[in-house]
């Protein structure tokens, strides 16, 4: 039987899945032969809207950029099973080399099953893992087998699973929580969106083993309510989950008792930090405690709790399937298993990208994501997001492995992973995300309220060609005060992207400061506007378009831009139709 | 309770099992600067300026969170300690919007406490008024009259609409508590064995006097003339300063065991030497007697006279004949003094003669409008060229005229002749009033500058011989203004105190917040105009040294002294932020930047919340929902804009409010002010 599905994330629907949808159905007649349904995110950005069309199990055609004119076609090809009808549309061999070269544990169901379809999750292994977990292990050992694993926390700080897992078995007090958190708010990650959209019963897997590891009677997911699809899809399993025997008294006939709630957050970034995380599930302002005590001391409601992130639960339900054997078997002697990058900016092929550890940044960015888009040349890699650094084109060849990383001045991070090229500027990019964490800062602590402050008033100045001689090193000073003084991971990461594009980019804040050029260009304030004569035909387009009434002339004489008057807006330039206006 | 012991800066101490290092510390008397740590409020850790280091741990701890554990090493003044603390304190001083202290006690060269006293002249409490001026200021009658007063050049409330009558209300005070029954004496601590001998019983020579007997020194002060006042007696005229205010004050110092000697000159009838060695310390402060001449051709003729030659001989009784017309050089107080002395001794044709203009002209500006109502022509934009005589004897002056040419490097334009152009003035008698210079024999032990004034240290007013200190117009940058040399006589007093107690002799100036006047909002202000002193007619006034002013009445000076917009900051002596900012070098300029929102104010029932000063400890919030049983308050916005207000300024909320004003007890800052 001939199935068509639509890849139908969050990513797919903003792309224009859900026309698509609706243009196959109404393509579609009272009757076909074939079947409609949805799929999650596969995670290949750059292809949305994707339509898989199956047969049973086999996958006959992936179709990518569907648009409804092409509803049609896909109706008439699973008709009659003529894939020839649609060749136009189906991926090519180089795109698809894009999933064909990763190794997917944590994102292994998404776009392949059905999210709101609980036996579609059983039938391709789905709760197995907890299965076994419930009939043939202790606590102890599932904690055993995780520790075997080598398994990591994937939210960013890297922290063995294993030992927060056996800090909160070990702590005395009941009940106990396990919560997960799924605020994710690095700019430019979406793994953890993808999971719960795509593939929710593997979190509530995940979730469950690690609840019977440490004997918490209560699951707590914090999601943030900027992901509606998420929590719809999560709500629905939860449900049927618990119809199943799977949540709620006695599960599987086990005598492990555990039920699961959905808490959704406003979107602070902070919340994010697992104290401040606590903190709002509690109903209070999302600010950090201090640690310790630790959560698996004293944690939600002051009860021993454990938090974990949703690509962390992720890979549970598989390594006990398959064994922590298997699974320390990929990565390298400090990092193992896989990781899932959020591939974005300035890169030919964007989405998300699950390779084991110890691949280099290299292999992730050209051998997976094609490399720079437009023809233009690589500069830096943004990697962990705001709270984490850019690494230059001459690091490329670092491997993917906390220690490695981190020794760039960057860190693993959730595994936001924004590609920059020559036109991006790296004051402008520091800026960008001081911008955020100032504004993200949730005011508790010195340091970081009135420091992330600070540093984005240096940066917009220096940006602004108002830099003055010792800026940098101010922001260096600045930067170490901040990372020694601050009082959660927020503010002790936020000087990172300063301070490693300060390390390798020296030159260009200098320019700023002392040329007062922005070597990208990028810098608005810093470009001057000007017309070269030579090309100019004086059709005076420019003229009329400048807000500013910065450009005289002649009509039929070569114009002149009034650098005084100029506003910089680029109209002029985007406008002519003889390439007449530079920019420096 | 279970002991456990641990390493503090080297120290072993002992504190009990779960105690956090800050508690440990305080226990054993160890200071860790903190801000938001209170022993009965659960730990918060927001200030970030108690963090240590301890042995073996890569990164700073806070100690009010940090548990000690037995064996601990913990070091709370490393430099990556103080490092951390000194942003802490440059990012808290930077989004700080309050003033310390006022700017006009900021720009008071003696540094008093103007707001305060001004508080209890409004208060009706003169006394108490005084005795807050006499700490710094021990001639406030006097100098109340005489004072150009710098503080009001500062005062903010002339962005309301003019500034607050500052001198004017220390001398009302003054009068007050003089005629009062019981005036203000101080307590004068035991006498101490130590001895002081000041040269010089001008304003700089007397209050050092003052604050030295204050403190239990057997004070002695020599002076040459034959009645102690220095300038304040032989330089300003009768009419400004009555003699019998000034004799009155000086009766009061010399009530505090002063020993008073007149007609002593040090080079005649005592050296210097010997003055050293009779007293444990030597404070020189001779002043500035020596009028400098006109320095153009004929300044030596018979009736070319200084100023503080003439003001000196008219203090002494004399009343010298000036002639029919007389012509004063200069644009500065003594100038102004002269000429309208030279009126009231007859003259009829009084000329100033400025090579500047008015508006540049340093006298003050009451001085030159009170010179004009007494018919004084000044001469603007002149400058002698040459004093015509005839047998010896002065007749003419011929005025080159002035023009004012490009700024100089201070700012101001400088006068150039206009070429050919002269005026012949018809004199009797030329004044010099254009300076003065010391007269410093005798002291030829001092290092000079090469103006010809005693070198002294411009903090603590040591000289080149130990033991001996020098204050005042004798001094480095040479005459300047009574309240200068108050100001460093009490510099003197403090630097000599140090000395004869064998204690460093350091003066370190403070830091203070200060605000941008542009960042306050005057308008919301009532404009209350400012008291006008009442003066005696200038007809009358030209004919004798009567005081020219009468002096405020009580109701004007209690409605003037509650003009004061009282900027400085109420909690100024209990601030700990201050306290910490004073404690270690920083510069929070280079950090300048935006500010947490601070103009609005708001009150909670009799608390008011001035949001400039709130650093955020959360302190009033944590009391008043741990200690209070309350929690009316909690934090709004997020950031850099997050501000302490009622939880959702829900009007239910807010009626909760008990007035207990444990918030604001706590409160480490100014932010909180208990509204009377």
């Amino acid at each position: 039987m001939i199935r068509v599905i639509i890849g139908e994330g969050s990513c797919g629907i903003a792309a224009g899945a859900a026309k698509v949808h609706e243009a196959i159905v109404a393509a579609m007649g009272q009757s076909e032969p074939f079947a409609l349904g949805s799929t999650g995110c596969i995670g290949m950005c750059f292809l949305e809207p994707i339509v898989d069309v199956y047969e049973d199990k086999t996958l006959l055609r992936r179709l990518v950029r569907v648009s409804p004119a092409d509803a049609e076609a896909i109706v008439d090809a699973a008709r009659t099973g003529d894939m020839s009808k649609v060749d136009s549309i189906t991926i090519s061999d180089d795109d698809a080399e894009f999933l064909s070269k990763q190794t997917r544990i944590a994102l292994r169901h998404c776009g392949l099953i059905d999210p709101t379809s609980l036996e579609d999750y059983r039938a391709n292994d789905g709760y197995e893992g907890l299965a076994k977990v419930l009939s043939t292990m202790t606590p102890e050992q599932v904690i055993e087998e995780i520790k075997v694993s080598g398994l990591a926390g994937r939210g960013g700080a890297g922290f063995p699973t294993w030992f927060k897992w056996n800090a909160a078995r070990q702590s005395t007090g009941e009940p106990k929580y396990l919560i997960c958190n799924a605020d994710e708010g690095d700019p430019g990650a979406f793994m953890d969106r993808a999971v719960i959209e795509s593939d929710p019963h593997n979190l509530i897997e995940g979730m469950l083993i690690g609840a019977y590891a440490i004997g918490a009677s209560e699951m707590i997911v914090y999601v943030r309510a900027e992901y509606p699809l998420a929590i719809v899809n999560l709500t629905r399993a939860i449900e049927q989950a618990r119809a199943a025997n799977l949540l709620g008294e006695n599960i599987l006939g086990s005598g492990f008792s555990c039920d699961m709630r959905i808490k959704a957050g406003a979107g602070a970034f902070v919340c994010g930090e697992e104290t401040a995380l606590i903190e709002s599930l509690e109903g209070k302002r999302g600010m950090p405690r201090l640690k310790p005590p630790f959560p698996a001391q004293k944690g939600y409601m002051d009860a021993p709790s454990n938090i974990n992130n949703v690509e962390t639960f992720a890979n549970v339900g598989w390594i006990m399937n398959n064994g922590g054997a298997a699974f320390s078997a990929m990565g390298t002697e400090t990092s193992k298993g896989t990781k899932v990058f959020a591939l974005t900016g300035k890169i030919c092929k964007g989405g998300l990208v699950e390779i084991p550890m110890g691949k280099t940044l290299r292999d992730v960015i050209f051998g997976i994501g094609g490399g720079v888009r437009d023809g233009k040349s690589f500069k830096a890699v943004q990697m962990g997001g705001p709270s984490g650094g850019c690494i230059p084109e001459s690091l490329l060849d670092t491997i993917i492995d906390y220690k490695a990383l981190g020794a760039t001045g960057a860190i693993m991070g959730s595994g936001g992973m924004v590609v920059m090229d020559e036109t991006t500027c790296m004051v402008g990019m520091a800026k960008f995300f001081l911008d955020f964490t100032a504004q993200e800062s949730c005011g508790k602590c010195v340091h970081c309220r009135i420091g992330t402050k600070r540093l984005q008033e240096i940066l917009t100045r220096i940006v602004n060609g108002e830099g003055k001689e010792g800026d940098v090193e101010l922001l260096e000073e600045l930067c170490v005060g901040i990372k020694d003084g601050a009082l959660c991971g927020l503010g002790q990461t936020a000087p990172n992207p300063v301070l490693t594009t300060i390390r390798y980019f020296r030159d260009e804040y200098d320019a700023h400061i002392r040329n007062k050029k922005c070597p990208a260009g990028e810098c608005v304030a810093l470009r001057t506007y000007s017309i070269d004569p030579d090309k100019c035909k004086g059709c005076t387009v420019c003229a009329k378009k400048c807000p500013a009434n910065a450009i005289t002339g002649e009509k039929k004489q070569p114009h002149q831009i009034n650098a005084d008057l100029c506003i910089r807006c680029d109209q002029c330039r985007k406008n002519c139709k003889f390439d007449a206006i530079t920019v420096e | 309770m279970e002991q456990i012991k641990l390493t503090i800066n080297g120290r072993e101490v002992t504190g009990n099992k779960g105690q956090s290092i800050l508690e440990i510390a305080i226990a054993n008397g160890i200071s860790i600067p903190n801000l938001c740590y209170n022993k009965n409020l659960k730990v918060y850790g927001a200030c970030g300026l108690c963090v240590v280091e301890v042995e073996k741990v890569p990164k700073l701890l806070r100690a009010c969170a940090t548990v000690a554990t037995d064996g601990m090493v913990v070091t709370t003044n490393t430099p990556r300690v103080m490092q951390a603390r000194k942003i802490a304190l440059e990012l808290l001083m930077s989004d700080h919007e309050g003033d310390c202290k006022g700017p006009c006690h900021l720009n008071c060269p003696a540094r008093t406490d103007i707001q305060g006293y001004v508080k209890q002249i409004a208060l009706g409490n003169d006394t108490e008024a005084v005795k807050i001026i006499k700490d710094k200021i021990s001639l406030p009658a006097s100098i109340g009259r005489v004072c150009p007063h710098p503080c009001e050049e500062e005062c903010r409330r002339q962005f309301v609409e003019q500034p607050l009558s500052i001198a004017y209300l220390k001398a009302f005070a003054a009068d007050n508590d003089m005629a009062s029954a019981d005036p203000f004496k101080p307590v004068v601590a035991a006498a101490n064995g130590k001895k002081v001998g000041i040269v010089g019983g001008g304003p700089a020579g007397l209050n050092a006097a003052y604050q030295l007997a204050v403190k239990g020194y057997a004070v002695t002060v020599m002076d040459m003339m034959p009645e102690m006042g220095g300038m304040l007696r032989y330089g300003i005229p009768e009419y400004r300063l009555p003699k019998a205010v000034l004799a009155a004050e000086i009766k009061q110092i010399e009530a505090l065991g002063v020993t008073m000697c007149n007609n002593v000159k040090v080079g005649k009838d005592v050296t210097l030497e010997a003055l050293r060695e009779s007293y444990d310390a030597v404070l020189v402060a001779v002043g500035a007697w020596k009028s400098t001449g006109v320095g153009c051709e004929g300044d030596k003729l018979d009736g070319v006279l200084g100023g503080i030659d003439v003001l000196r001989e008219v203090n002494l009784g004399a009343r010298p004949n000036l002639g029919k017309n007389v012509a004063v050089v200069g644009g500065g107080n003594v100038a102004m003094d002269a000429c309208r002395t030279a009126v009231r001794l007859g003259a009829e044709n009084v000329y100033v003669i400025y090579r500047r203009t008015r508006a540049e002209a340093p006298a003050e500006d009451l001085e030159i409008e009170e010179a004009i109502e007494e018919g004084v022509d000044f001469k603007w934009l002149t400058n002698p060229a040459e004093i015509i005589g005839e047998n010896g004897k002065v007749t003419k002056v011929k005025l080159q005229v002035m023009e004012l040419g490009e700024p100089d490097a201070s700012g101001r334009r400088s006068p150039v002749p206009v070429e050919g152009k002269f005026e012949i003035l018809d004199v009797d008698t030329v004044i010099s009033a254009i300076g003065q210079r010391c007269a410093l024999e005798g002291f030829e032990a001092l290092e000079l500058t090469k103006k010809g004034t005693i070198v002294a240290d411009e903090a603590v007013c040591t000289t080149n011989l130990p033991g001996v200190f020098a204050a005042g117009d004798a001094t480095n940058r040479g005459p300047s203004i009574a309240v200068r040399a108050i100001g460093e006589a009490n510099d003197a007093a403090a630097a000599i105190d140090a000395y004869l107690s064998g204690k460093a002799l350091i003066k370190v100036e403070p830091y203070y917040s200060k605000r941008n006047k542009d960042d306050i909002d005057f308008s919301a202000y009532e404009k209350k105009a400012r008291a006008e002193m009442s003066c005696k007619d200038p007809a009358y006034r030209k004919g004798n040294f009567d005081a020219v002013i009468n002096g405020f009445t009580e109701e004007q000076a209690r409605q003037e002294a509650a003009r004061c917009l009282e900027c400085g900051c109420h909690d100024y002596e209990e601030c700990r932020l201050i306290d910490f900012a004073n404690n270690q070098p920083i510069n929070p300029s280079r950090l300048d930047g935006g500010k947490h929102s601070c103009f609005k104010e708001q009150k909670l029932v009799t608390i008011e919340r001035d949001q400039g000063k709130c650093i955020l400890c959360n302190m009033c919030v944590r009391t008043c929902r741990e200690e209070a049983q309350k929690g009316i308050l909690g934090l709004v916005h997020r950031g850099f804009q997050t501000v302490i207000k009622p939880e959702f300024m829900d009007p239910a909320t807010i009626a909760d409010c008990v007035n207990c004003h444990k918030c604001a007890d706590v409160c480490p800052t100014g932010a909180l002010k208990i509204l009377k």
